[in-house]
């Protein structure tokens, strides 16, 4: 392959630029490792990319770095990450899977589990309490039975005793 | 990435947050929508960064690409599924990647907004001008030199 003329062919901005099509992208990516001259080509091009980006940078509108804290900390992980790939799959244009992915000892959900794991551990404490009271006057109640029983049998016992 | 030079969102955000808003502009020209825009990427971001992202290439070239994504799939939204054109403007074939295009004729320009702003496929373009698609891929190439050129 005439490496020169792949360059001149433009594959490299387009690559850059998000422009190549899927077929020019992944042959770009196969012939990388080979050529190291297309390495140097495409790191070029970004190197003059970023410094035109650099002279043109406009800052963002006050208030940005705060909206984005509350995006993430209001979105649940795997809602942005299916959210995500519903977007990838709409532009693609096709059918595709939800890829499950298993990256993390930790998770991160809504917040409003917080409340909800904090009703159900007090509601936890109060049913533990009134059984605990429940089981207690129920031993009450049992030896009073045994009681009044023993009683009965005691006066019954004294009325036979009596004829 | 070693985990010792994976970047933080803050640090990215410091550093491209200017670049990619002035980036976006170009195909939402009103700040408080473009502004809407980089907190889309951004949030997008977080979780591509607990995921590692690709050491091999540039970073803000990367972002640039995904960002444009972002855009294009809003745009559609917005357009009831077509690709928009309410993110253009009279002025904007003279900002931003179109300045380095002032030498370029109006038919490039023209296929490098379909293709590059709209996120149109060269066979529509070629469809929708009447040209063959070879003829839209030289149009671009052309386009593509043009701005390798006038930015070195």
């Amino acid at each position: 392959m005439n490496i020169e003329l792949y360059i001149q062919s433009g594959i490299v901005e387009s690559y850059a630029l998000g422009l190549a099509t899927v077929f020019e992208r992944e042959e770009f990516e196969q012939l990388m490792p080979h050529y190291p001259e297309l390495k140097t080509a495409l790191s070029d091009f970004e190197y003059q990319l970023e410094l035109f980006a650099i002279e043109h940078e406009i800052p963002p509108p006050a208030g940005t770095r705060e909206r984005i804290e509350a995006r993430i900390r209001e979105t649940p992980v795997a809602r942005r990450e299916q959210g995500h790939r519903r977007g990838s799959r709409v532009q693609e244009g096709g059918a595709g899977f939800l890829n499950v992915e298993y990256s993390s000892n930790h998770i991160r959900v809504h917040k409003v589990w917080k409340t909800l794991f904090i009703v159900v551990f007090i509601l936890s404490k109060i049913f533990l309490a009134l059984a605990i009271w429940f089981y207690v006057e129920y031993r009450h109640a049992r030896q009073d039975a045994r009681r009044l029983q023993e009683q009965s049998t005691g006066v019954q016992e004294g009325n036979a005793g009596g004829r | 990435m070693p985990a010792g030079r994976q970047p933080t969102l803050e640090g990215l955000y410091n550093q491209y947050s200017g670049m990619l808003f002035s980036y976006i502009l170009q195909f939402i020209p009103d700040q408080v929508e473009a502004g809407e825009l980089l907190v889309d990427v951004f949030a997008w971001l977080a979780p591509e960064l607990e995921r590692g992202i690709d050491p091999t290439s540039s970073i803000y070239c990367w972002l640039q690409v995904e960002a444009r994504k972002i855009v294009l799939a809003y745009l559609r939204k917005k357009g009831d599924g077509q690709p928009a054109e309410q993110g253009w403007r009279d002025g904007a074939h003279k900002t931003y990647y179109f300045s380095l295009l002032k030498d370029a004729s109006p038919e490039h320009r023209w296929v490098f907004r379909e293709l590059f702003i709209h996120g149109r496929d060269r066979d529509y373009v070629a469809g929708r001008s009447g040209k063959d698609p070879a003829y839209v891929s030289r149009l671009l190439q052309e386009c593509l030199l043009l701005i390798r050129k006038n930015l070195g």
